[in-house]
């Protein structure tokens, strides 16, 4: 015993520090749900002689205390890093797989409704002209037919334009959420690092920091590297968007106007940050990367591919139609019509008179019926339309299946990190009753030197 | 993921792995659900794009089996109409042979001539009139033309020769047809000229004429049955392809139904299955959230 009370501050390191544990103790267990919360640890050390007393003079104290040399966030910066990369494949697959699904949903193969079935009616009523020339009703019921394949074909156009639409919007909304986080992140960043310097608690800010980096990856796939001072860098593929307390600005450099149309080149971005203004390099990820993907090659395909699917079967009928001779012995017309930019947007029957269609392969008006049968046994644009789907079927299943692979991989992450930064409440109660018991043992300490000054204060000397 | 293979484990894992979990039970059982209300297993083409199509070529293939099982039996109407129009022609003309025979006679009285040529007449519309049986307002034997007749009341052939054919198989067609001129004849080498000539030869008594009427008329009744055994052919090779249009129809919808529709056994007992991994699911999270160690500490 060094001096008569220096002893009373051993026991009094104690009690803060077993009351800073039952705090942090408590604020783990009052965040076990939070989103973004990493477990707190604290970090205590023995307080012994000090490295160098002060000159000319010895320390010979044997006690000490203990004191808290700082809250830990338990965390791992490496972790964190790769649930960000993860997150962002995740994000781009799951966007991706979604609007994939609905497109799909749209088509109604196989089945009763979709357009490959009013191809085989449009096949079946060329029979049935051919069976019966003269007939009003079979000539009539060709140009319905006809008119309901068109029809089915303009609908499956305008969904991919419909998606395609949703998807601009989509976009625009994407990046406005970027440049929000991206402002939220370089002020949090600000704080972070006035905060360290002051010396203050900053962990609920590098919750903060974690959580808005994350978002950003979701949002473009960004990479974040934390720096000394304690603020994150964020780069969307190589292009930075925040460099500590300053803030970039991304904005749609080609492809969609700020109406959400599109003005018919591919997507472009770029980050404009301190004036110099960077192009973002295409094949991003996260959920702008899927976006810009499907709106820059899977919709234009499968658009595209559905514009063949509308030329072949347009040009294909026509050609045999022209080839024969309509009820009045006129050679026939041009049965269906289309813009040359967009066939599948803008497909319709030209022929309107039923005595127009061209069912007879032979001039003078009679009532043969040969044209109509070669017209029936036109099938190119049946097999480019099975095609069509086969490969759109692939794609989507293609698809689903690596989110679902990625998923695994991101819940592994995911509880890698859980498993370093989440709250255990067991863990918490056995902590919480430690640092009970610390704080009754150091005060049960505080009773004894009480009571041994007492014994000296007040009983030494006294003879009775 | 069902593996932990941790050294902690928090409650936030616990209820991540719950919640994941009977989710994926969920949409197990959604998926079955699936299948059993609808009836299908292929729903969209990504549940199986190479059964996608091949369910799509099938139900292409369906459907034209079933019109050309549609143009096979509009091919046999006309083939049944064409057969019994000339078994009638055949007996007419049969008669007229008859009654050339008996006015061949040089015992006739001319007055008995005159009675047969009256028939003869009669005789010689009723085939006009067969000759002009139409089917669905079409002559059937008047080819591929726009008009009621195929011979007009000269006996001159006014429809168009060409021949009406049906399509019964990918790339086989059918003439279902026989052309008029084949069997009538036209204008002066028609049975209908022949028969006028009878009429004529029998009123004036001109007996030469009348053997030679005899003559015509059955040669006429040969090529008559020539074109009836040719259409006779047409009518079995339109039975038999609707025979086999018919079997391919059941051989593709039973082909389509076993690419299509569920399996409703097999569904069933995975409905069941995934029922059980469901409850257990469940059982399993209500017993591993419950307790903890606030439960026990006073």
């Amino acid at each position: 015993m060094s001096g008569s009370f220096s002893s009373l501050m051993s026991p009094l390191s104690a009690l803060r520090y077993s009351s800073t544990a039952l705090d942090i103790a408590s604020a783990n267990i009052a965040n076990a749900q939070t989103e973004g919360y990493t477990r707190r640890v604290v970090d205590s050390v023995s307080v012994g002689a000090p490295g160098m007393a002060a000159m000319w003079s010895r320390y010979n104290s044997a006690v000490g205390g203990v004191e808290v040399v700082g809250i830990r966030r338990s965390t791992d910066l490496l972790l964190d890093s790769r649930v960000r990369h993860e997150h962002a494949t995740q994000a781009f697959l799951d966007q991706r797989t979604a609007v994939l699904q609905r497109l799909e949903s749209g088509i109604g193969e196989p089945g009763d409704d979709g357009i490959a079935a009013v191809l085989a009616d449009l096949s079946a009523a060329w029979h049935d002209l051919a069976n019966n020339p003269g007939g009003d009703a079979a000539r009539s019921q060709v140009l319905a037919v006809a008119a309901t394949l068109a029809n089915a074909v303009q609908i499956q156009a305008r969904n991919v334009a419909t998606e395609a639409s949703d998807q601009r919007s989509a976009l625009l909304a994407l990046v406005s959420e970027v440049n929000t986080v991206a402002e939220e992140l370089a002020a949090t960043n600000d704080h972070i690092v006035s905060a360290l310097q002051s010396d203050t608690d900053a962990n609920e800010l590098l919750d903060r920091r974690d959580l808005l980096a994350l978002r950003l990856s979701e949002l473009v796939g960004a990479q974040g590297t934390v720096r000394p001072d304690g603020a994150i860098d964020i780069r969307v593929q190589g292009v930075s968007l925040v460099e500590g307390k300053n803030h970039g600005t991304m904005s749609i450099a080609s492809g969609v106007t700020p109406t959400g149309a599109a003005d018919g080149l591919p997507v472009s971005l770029e980050i404009d940050l301190g004036g110099t203004t960077t192009a973002v390099p295409s094949g991003g990820n996260g959920e702008v990367g899927a976006v810009v993907e499907l709106l820059d090659s899977t919709l234009p395909a499968y658009a595209t591919e559905l514009s063949d699917v509308a030329r072949l079967l347009a040009d294909g009928m026509n050609t045999a139609h022209q080839a024969g001779y309509d009820l009045d012995g006129n050679p026939g017309t041009a049965l269906f019509g289309y813009t040359p930019g967009d066939p599948a947007g803008t497909l319709t029957v030209l022929i309107t008179d039923p005595r127009q269609v061209a069912a007879s392969s032979t001039p003078g008006g009679n009532l043969g019926g040969d044209n109509a049968l070669a017209m029936a046994g036109l099938k190119d644009a049946e097999g480019a339309y099975q095609r069509l789907v086969n490969d759109f079927g692939t794609e989507v299943s293609a698809s689903q299946r690596l989110a679902a692979t990625q998923a695994l991989l991101t819940t592994q992450v995911d509880r890698s990190r859980e498993q370093l930064a989440g709250v255990n409440l067991d863990e918490e109660m056995v902590a919480m009753v430690a640092a009970q018991r610390t704080y009754e043992a150091a005060a049960r300490v505080m009773t004894v030197l009480d009571s041994v000054l007492d014994t000296l204060i007040n009983r030494t000397g006294l003879l009775r | 993921m069902d593996r932990v293979g941790t050294s902690r484990v928090t409650q936030n894992m616990l209820v991540g792995t719950s919640m994941a979990s009977l989710q994926r039970r969920m949409s197990g059982l959604a998926s079955v659900q699936e299948q059993l209300s609808t009836g299908k297993v292929l729903n969209r083409p990504s549940d199986s794009p190479t059964d996608t199509t091949a369910a799509m070529r099938m139900r292409s293939a369906l459907s034209a089996q079933q019109q050309y099982l549609r143009n096979a039996q509009d091919g046999l109407a006309w083939t049944g109409m064409i057969d019994q129009t000339l078994g009638s022609v055949t007996d007419q003309v049969r008669r007229a042979r008859e009654l050339a025979l008996q006015g061949a006679s040089s015992s006739m009285s001319p007055a008995a001539r005159t009675a047969l040529a009256a028939e003869v007449r009669q005789i010689r519309e009723g085939v006009l009139n067969d000759a002009n049986t139409d089917y669905l307002g079409r002559p059937v034997f008047g080819g591929t033309t726009t008009g009621p007749l195929a011979y007009d009341a000269t006996g001159t052939y006014v429809g168009q020769p060409d021949p009406v054919r049906r399509a019964v198989a990918d790339g086989v067609q059918v003439r279902v047809d026989v052309a008029g001129t084949d069997v009538f004849g036209d204008g002066a080498t028609s049975v209908f000229a022949e028969l006028s000539d009878l009429v004529t030869a029998l009123e004036t008594g001109n007996e030469p004429g009348i053997r030679a009427a005899v003559d015509a008329l059955g040669a006429r009744m040969e090529t008559i049955g020539a074109a009836r055994a040719g259409i006779g052919a047409t009518a079995n090779r339109l039975e038999r392809a609707v025979q086999q249009n018919q079997d391919t129809v059941i051989d593709v919808t039973a082909s389509l139904s076993d690419i299509e529709d569920v399996d409703l056994a097999k569904a069933m007992m995975d409905l069941k299955v995934q029922e059980v991994a469901y409850q257990a699911a469940l059982a399993g999270t209500a017993r591993v959230l419950q307790p903890s160690l606030v439960d026990f500490l006073r």
